[in-house]
This record gives C-alpha cells, sequence and structure tokens, in this order.
C-alpha cells in the first residue's frame, strides 16, 4: 500500500491535493514530485490544500515533504491548509507541532467557509485575519 | 601401699643384702668359733671326770695307805692287834669297819689270839668281835683268800651286809713276814660312804657321774637306787671301746660319756654330760652372734630407712607435683633445695619446667581461643559467602522459559569459586562462573570482590564481552598480589533463548539437547585481574527448546580418586550423556546435582582437594504461547528491504491481532530508526548489515534492533526546537528520533565491538483503550 496522490482541482488560486496510502521515506519522492507539478502553477497568495482524509500513515520524511511544500507557499505569500488528517497523521503533527492548528480542518465544508471568511475580508478591507 | 615406695623398696633391698652378708659372716666365724668351744666344754668334761677320780682316788689312798700300814705293823707285833685297829678306825672316819684276820694255826694267830673286827655302829659306837669266833670260818671266804693273794693289797667285790643291812665293799691287805702273809687287813667302807664321796664333787647341774667297779656293778650314782645293780649292758659295751668320750643314748638323751679310771683300783669314774650341756657354750655362742647380728641389722635397717627417707622426701614431693602437673596444676610449691646433687637439680629443673610449662600452656589457650575466634569467624565467612549466591534453583517465573540450576561446593569453610546469576532489565538474564586462583580465605575475598563488582557492573554492560571488560578494569587495579579469576560469563534473552557468552580463561561449557553433550567452543581471553587492556571474544548462539548449558570449575574435572586419576572432561561429557540419554525422565532432575553425586562417588577415599561451582541452564522456550508472532530477521541496509521488513512487520503484528494505532507507532519507529541506519551507514565502503527481532510479549512488543554501522546513539540529541510550524524550521533533522524517542514505551541504546544495539519496547494494553 504505497502512496497514491490525485489533484483536483489544479489552479493557480486553489489546488487541492489529495494523498492516500502512506507518505514515508519510500513515498516521499512520489509527493514531492507532484507538489511541485502543483506548486508551479500555483499564484501569489494562493492557497493549497492537502486533504489528508485517505493518508493512514506519516513518518518524518513525509513531515519533511510537507514542510517544503508549505514553505514554497509561504515563500509565495499562499497559504498551505490541511484536511482531515486520520488519527496517527494527527499524533504525528502533534508531537512535532508540525501545522498551526488553525490551519487544519475537519472537512472540506470547514475549508470553505474559512475561505470564504478570508475572501470577504481581502475584498472589504484588504486585512488579513489571522 | 609403702612397698610402692623407691624408699621402702631401697631399703628393704639393703637390708636383704646386709642380712645375707651377716649370714654368710655369722656363719663363717660360727665354724671358726664354734668348734674350739666344743672342744674346749669337752677339754672342761674330761677335766672334771679325772678331778672326780682324783677326789675318790684320794679318799681311797688314805683307806689303802691306812690298811697297809695297819698290815705292815701288826704283821711283826700281833699281839696290840687289837688295840690298833681300834684306834685305827676310830681315827679314820672314812672306814666303816677294820678287820685284823690272821691265817689259822699261824704263830701270828697264836700270839694276836683273835682275829679282831671292829666295826662302826650306826650310832658312832665302835663294836668288836673276834672273827675266829663266828659260826662261818673266814679263812674259806673269798675275800680272805683273795686278800692274802695280792701283795699290794687290792679291792673285792660289793657285798651285801647282813649284819649291817649295807652294801659294802672291802679292800684287803696281806700282812708279811718275811715275804710270807700271814693274814690280811680287811677294810670295808658303805658305798654310802663313797656316795658322799661322789656328791661333794658338786658337778654342773644336768651332768652325772658314777662309779662302777671291774665287774661293771654301780658302786656310786647320782641316782642312789642304781647302786649296787648293774649297769646297762649297752654302756659297758660302750665303755670296752678305745674312744674317749663315748657318745651314746642315754635315757632317750643324747650324751656323752668321759670315763676316768681310778688309781690304785679296777674301778672307773664315769661322767655323763648331756650333749644339750656340751652344746650350750656353742649354742650360747651362736645364739649371742644372732641376736647381736639381729640388733645390728635393726639398727642398720632403721638408719638405712632413716637416710633414704631423709634424702628421698624431695623426690616423693617431686612425684606428688609432677602428678599434679599431669592434672593441670600449676600452682604449687617446691621442696627446697638443700643441695646440689641430683635431687636438688631435679628440683631446679622441675621448676623450669613447670614455669615452662605455664607459659606453655599459656600459649596454647592464647592460640586455641584464637583459632576459635577464627573458626567462628570463618563460619561467619561462610554465611557472608553463602548470602552472596543466588540459590541453587531459579525458574523463569513469568513465562518458564528457562531453568537453572546451581551448586557450590567450597573444599574449605570458604572457597573461590562462585556462580551468580540475576535478572537484567530488556528481558535479559546473566548468568556466570568463576573459579579464583588459589583456595581459602584470600580466594573467598577476591570471589567476593569478583561477584559484587559483576552485579554491580552488569546493569551498565550491555554484553557479557563488556561485562567482563569492566568487571577486569576494576579488577586490575591495585591487585599487587596478582590474584586473577576465571570467568564464564552469559547474557540470555529470555524471550528468545539468544545467548552470548565469554570467557576470561574459563573452561569451556558443554551444550546438549537434540544432540549429545559436546564442548562448545567459546574463544577465551585472558583471566581477569592481570592485563586491564583485555578483550574478550564473544560467542552468539540461539538456544533450542530442550538444550542445556553447563558451565563448571575445574574441580569438577581434576577431582582425583584414590589412584590419583582425574575426573576429566571425558568423563564428564559421558557422565552427562548418561544424563542426556535418561530421556524424559532427565528433564526434570537437577544436571548439576547428578554431576556433582558422580563426581563424588568417583572421589570416594581422596576427598574433595579443589573448590566445585557448577550452573546447568535448560532452555525450555516454554513460555511463548503457540503462534505468538516473532520475527528475527537478518537483512541488508537498503531502503528496499527496510521496508520490505517494516510490510512484514505490520503484517507480523497485525496477524498477532495488535491495534492499528500501536502497529503504526511500531512501524513509525522502526521506520525512523532503519531508515537512518540506511543513511547513517558504514563509514566503509561495504554495506552494512540490519538485524531486527521482534517479539510480541504480553502487553508489549519487544523490538531489537541491531546494525553494524557506525556509532549512532538516538539518545545523545536533545529535544528539537518546535515552534509550531515545521515551516519554519531551517533544517529538518532530529525530527525522526524525536518521533522515535515520543512513541516508543522504551528504549535502550548500547554500542560495542559488533555495532549498534537498540533495545525497544511497545506497550499494548490489551483492554480497549488508547496505549499512547
Amino acid at each position: 500500500m504505497a502512496l497514491n496522490l490525485r489533484i483536483d482541482p489544479l489552479g493557480p488560486e486553489r489546488s487541492t491535493l489529495y494523498l492516500e496510502g502512506r507518505l514515508d521515506a519510500m513515498s516521499f519522492g512520489e509527493f514531492d514530485k507532484e507538489a511541485d507539478k502543483v506548486l508551479e502553477q500555483m499564484a501569489n497568495g494562493s492557497t493549497l490544500v492537502l486533504d489528508l482524509s485517505a493518508l493512514d500513515y506519516i513518518s518524518s520524511a513525509g513531515l519533511r515533504s510537507i514542510a517544503k511544500a508549505r514553505k514554497t507557499m509561504r515563500a509565495r505569500d499562499g497559504h498551505t491548509l490541511l484536511v482531515n488528517p486520520q488519527m496517527q497523521v494527527r499524533k504525528v503533527f502533534d508531537i512535532v507541532k508540525a501545522v498551526p492548528v488553525k490551519e487544519i480542518f475537519e472537512n472540506v465544508r470547514e475549508l470553505d467557509d474559512y475561505l470564504d471568511r478570508i475572501q470577504r475580508k481581502v475584498l472589504d478591507g484588504g486585512d488579513e485575519v489571522e | 601401699m609403702p612397698l610402692r615406695s623407691l624408699a621402702w623398696r631401697l631399703a628393704l633391698w639393703v637390708l636383704a643384702g646386709a642380712t645375707l652378708v651377716f649370714l654368710a659372716s655369722g656363719y663363717l666365724l660360727f665354724r671358726m668359733v664354734g668348734h674350739p668351744l666344743l672342744e674346749q666344754a669337752q677339754r672342761e668334761a674330761g677335766a672334771l671326770a679325772s678331778q672326780g677320780s682324783s677326789l675318790v682316788q684320794e679318799r681311797l689312798d688314805d683307806i689303802t695307805n691306812t690298811s697297809r700300814v695297819l698290815a705292815s705293823v701288826i704283821g711283826p707285833r700281833p699281839l696290840d692287834t687289837a688295840p690298833l685297829i681300834h684306834d685305827a678306825l676310830a681315827g679314820n672316819a672314812d672306814i666303816a669297819s677294820l678287820a685284823a684276820a690272821f691265817v689259822p694255826a699261824s704263830a701270828a694267830a697264836h700270839e694276836a689270839g683273835q682275829s679282831p673286827f671292829v666295826s662302826r655302829q650306826s650310832d658312832g659306837t665302835l663294836a668288836r668281835r673276834d672273827l675266829f669266833k663266828d659260826p662261818q670260818p673266814y679263812w674259806n671266804a673269798a675275800w680272805f683268800q683273795q686278800g692274802l693273794a695280792c701283795e699290794q693289797g687290792c679291792w673285792h667285790a660289793v657285798f651285801w651286809s647282813q649284819s649291817r643291812h649295807r652294801l659294802l665293799v672291802s679292800y684287803s691287805a696281806p700282812m708279811l713276814v718275811d715275804g710270807k702273809a700271814i693274814g690280811v687287813i680287811n677294810a670295808d667302807i658303805t658305798l654310802d660312804w663313797l656316795q658322799g664321796v661322789l656328791s661333794s664333787m658338786h658337778l654342773p647341774a644336768g651332768t652325772r657321774a658314777f662309779v662302777i667297779d671291774q665287774a661293771g656293778t654301780y658302786l656310786a650314782n647320782d641316782a642312789v637306787d642304781e647302786v649296787g645293780r648293774k649297769a646297762d649292758a649297752a654302756l659297758l659295751d660302750q665303755l670296752k671301746t678305745p674312744a674317749n668320750p663315748h657318745q651314746l643314748t642315754l635315757h632317750g638323751e643324747p650324751a656323752w660319756i668321759y670315763d676316768q679310771p681310778i688309781h690304785g683300783t679296777q674301778w672307773k669314774l664315769i661322767l655323763v654330760v648331756p650333749e644339750a650341756l656340751i652344746y650350750a657354750q656353742v649354742r650360747h655362742a651362736f645364739m649371742s652372734v644372732l641376736v647381736l647380728g639381729a640388733l645390728t641389722l635393726l639398727l642398720l635397717g632403721l638408719i638405712v630407712m632413716v637416710t633414704i627417707r631423709r634424702t628421698l622426701t624431695p623426690l616423693g614431693v617431686l612425684a606428688e607435683r609432677a602428678e599434679q602437673v599431669a592434672r593441670g596444676a600449676l600452682d604449687f610449691v617446691l621442696p627446697p633445695v638443700r643441695r646440689h646433687d641430683e635431687i636438688g637439680r631435679l628440683t631446679h629443673a622441675f621448676d623450669r619446667m613447670r614455669l615452662e610449662l605455664a607459659t606453655h600452656l599459656q600459649e596454647l589457650t592464647r592460640v586455641a581461643q584464637e583459632q576459635a575466634r577464627l573458626a567462628s569467624e570463618l563460619d561467619i565467612a561462610q554465611q557472608i559467602q553463602t548470602a552472596l549466591l543466588p540459590g541453587p534453583h531459579y525458574l523463569d517465573a513469568r513465562c518458564h522459559n528457562f531453568e537453572l540450576f546451581a551448586v557450590l561446593k567450597p573444599a574449605r569453610t570458604v572457597g573461590g569459586d562462585l556462580y551468580s546469576y540475576f535478572m537484567l532489565p530488556n528481558q535479559r538474564f546473566c548468568f556466570m562462573v568463576g573459579d579464583v586462583a588459589d583456595k581459602g580465605i584470600p580466594a573467598a575475598l577476591f570471589m567476593a570482590r569478583t561477584i559484587t563488582l559483576a552485579k554491580a557492573m552488569a546493569s551498565r554492560a550491555q554484553s557479557p564481552q563488556q561485562l567482563l571488560q569492566l568487571i577486569n578494569e576494576e579488577l586490575c587495579r591495585h591487585n599487587d598480589s596478582c590474584m586473577f579469576v576465571t570467568l564464564l560469563c552469559g547474557f540470555l534473552d529470555v524471550a528468545t533463548g539468544q545467548l552470548t557468552l565469554a570467557s576470561a580463561g574459563h573452561d569451556p561449557p558443554a551444550l546438549w539437547g537434540n544432540h549429545a553433550p559436546r564442548w562448545l567452543p567459546v574463544v577465551s581471553g585472558p583471566a581477569l585481574g592481570l592485563d586491564e587492556d583485555a578483550s574478550f571474544p564473544a560467542m552468539r548462539m540461539r538456544l533450542k527448546p530442550g538444550d542445556t548449558l553447563l558451565a563448571y570449575t575445574d574441580g569438577v574435572t581434576e577431582a582425583a580418586n584414590k589412584a590419583m586419576e582425574q575426573y576429566g572432561g571425558d568423563r564428564l561429557l559421558a557422565t552427562l550423556g548418561q544424563f542426556h540419554d535418561a530421556g524424559d525422565e532427565s528433564a526434570h532432575r537437577d544436571p548439576a546435582k547428578f554431576l556433582v553425586e558422580d563426581v563424588e562417588a568417583f572421589s570416594t577415599g581422596h576427598g574433595q582437594s579443589d573448590d566445585i561451582a557448577l550452573i546447568a541452564l535448560r532452555w525450555n522456550h516454554a513460555g511463548l504461547d503457540k503462534g505468538t508472532p516473532m520475527l528475527d530477521l537478518v537483512f541488508p541496509a537498503s531502503l528496499e528491504k527496510v521496508f520490505e521488513t517494516l510490510d512484514l512487520c505490520e503484517e507480523t503484528l497485525r496477524e498477532a491481532g495488535l491495534r492499528h494505532d500501536v502497529r503504526a507507532d511500531v512501524r513509525l519507529v522502526l521506520e525512523e530508526l532503519m531508515v537512518n541506519m540506511v543513511h547513517h551507514g558504514s563509514p566503509s565502503a561495504g554495506e552494512s548489515i540490519i538485524g531486527l527481532r521482534m517479539t510480541v510479549v504480553k502487553e508489549a512488543v519487544l523490538v531489537e534492533l541491531n546494525h553494524d554501522g557506525a556509532p549512532f546513539d538516538p539518545l545523545q540529541f536533545g529535544s528539537p526546537t518546535l515552534t509550531g510550524d515545521l515551516a519554519d524550521r531551517d533544517d529538518d533533522g532530529g525530527l525522526g528520533i524525536h518521533l522515535v524517542r515520543a512513541m516508543s514505551s522504551e528504549l535502550n541504546y548500547t554500542h560495542d565491538e559488533d555495532g549498534n544495539h537498540l533495545q525497544l519496547r511497545f506497550a499494548h494494553p490489551t483492554e480497549h483503550g488508547h496505549g499512547t
């Protein structure tokens, strides 16, 4: 059971990457390659969503890949948001304090609401809500 | 009892000797003096006899002279016959009667006119008569005829006078005129008178005297009754022999008889002296000598007794003191030393001996107390030594995976052999058997040091070879006496049966199970305590169920019997073979005890010369449930192999029924560690090897990871800085180790010459609930 990746949708403003299986020292290369493909076309201030609903397992190698992706997005003033991490993954994230809690969402709807709020704030005052 | 005394015996011997000398000299003296004394007695008796004879002769001579004078006077003048005779009788009281008898019809007879006879009456008056007028003519009588015949006069036989009622004896002397006998002068004497003469002799008491005439008739005798009778025939016979004196037994009494003729007569005076009287003087002398000798002896005895007793008294006291010494009493007073003779020297020597003995006894008592104290200390030391050892039987209580039997038999109270065993963290069981060079107390102390060090160091050591190294370093310190100990040490993984052995100069152990007993070729390092830089090779093996490992000290193989043969390794293997062949029965028996009993039987009569220590470890492998998943893998350190292994582990754990989250934790930790191993592989070009062993026990998963790569201790890193966003970090190192530490319940790291060793434990509660 290796890693399966699916990108839907792929767009400069918002892309979502579905991860399924294990992200470990064996499979992080695949993820990096896929992520690079997505990140290439991301615009400044865009949002990358990683859907972890089907990710069973992550190890430190996987953490490093996710951190790399986040760094790239940060460099572009973008966001990397995580959706629905499973128990093991969440445990690992907790242990290494991988991601700010507000950037992890239970499901896509929560995420959409969050993104809508941001959208409105940008339109209203251009302030960014932390 | 007194005869046991030396003084008494000495005195007796001296007295006995003196008595012997006295008797001998007394006898000689008696022989020399006795004979002259006897002769003198005989001479005296003879003299008495001749004196008596002279006395009688003298008196008789008076009578014969008177008669002869009368005869010579009357012959020429017969006329005065009667008055002459009368006067002569009146003048001589000795004569009883006088008669002048003439030959009848002779001239003289005519001239005299009578033959007068004058006799003395009993009243003393003199009576006269004429013999011519007697009815019996006298001229035919024997006395007259004989009187005429003997010119010199002669004595006649005894006759009884009818007129005077007396025994008389008469003397006749012829009256000669011109050579012709004209008549006879006859004088009578009474035997009473003769008796009186004899009595005047004043004989000594007991002596008898008598006079006998030529016919053997007693004329006088002490025994008056005998007078006039015939003497004893035996006596008369004896008197005829020429010997003088004669020896004869008279009236049952031996006597000496002296006969002495009385001159002028044919009579004899006989003196009878009883032999007792003769010998009286001799006996007296003998008795005197005897009494004197006895007195001398008595006196000598007294002097000897007193002298010897006085001289030997200190000896008696010494003997008594010596008996006291024998009873143990040394405090007494010795007799004062008067002289420096043998006894004085003995007393001095005795005193010195007593003092020496007292000092010696004191010393002995002190030594005995010292020895008792040492013995009690040794007993305590033995208790302490015994307390250092764990029990002789150990059964793994948790899972009955193994069983251990041990025996320790010191040759003396305490010994230098040792065995020990104890549990270490991470399911490891440490055991050892050792033998300190030398025996007795030094060895026991060194043994105590070794066993204590081993216990203290074991928690720091990750392998037996390392433990040996640690003990060795400690023992080498200040080991000026160059004591050393051989030690065989083993670490057993009680979950898997994995055994690591290391030997420091110790005999190799024996192993049996599915095969017959054989030696286990453990390569040995040097003995502990000699070379502080020593290192010890390890031998690894996996025990199979039913295997028994036996480690021993050379007290077993070097046990000797009476013929001085050694027990030896071959016999040891053979004995273990017997034990092994006993089959299932042996499964629950004690191989150590079996072997020790065999060794004892072998060395019966010779005694145990060296300490014996034995440890037998039986691997049952009984505690693992059937079907419990277990992995033991060795593979090259590559990512592919690592992930294959991870999948295998995951599958195994899933089959074992472990919860998903635990499985994930295990996988994460193993991945992090093994990927690290792949990346930080061997510094040399070659591919490094990873060994993984995973065991599921109750409520835990145990994993051991071995890697022959460069040393890498995951515990040495501190916690990474965590900002809350991994994207903040410049480097991404340390996360994996952080995860490892967070996820595993227990983590141990060791490094030795074989590389890195990690022991991990993951708790997995069986109840439904979250583990970590």
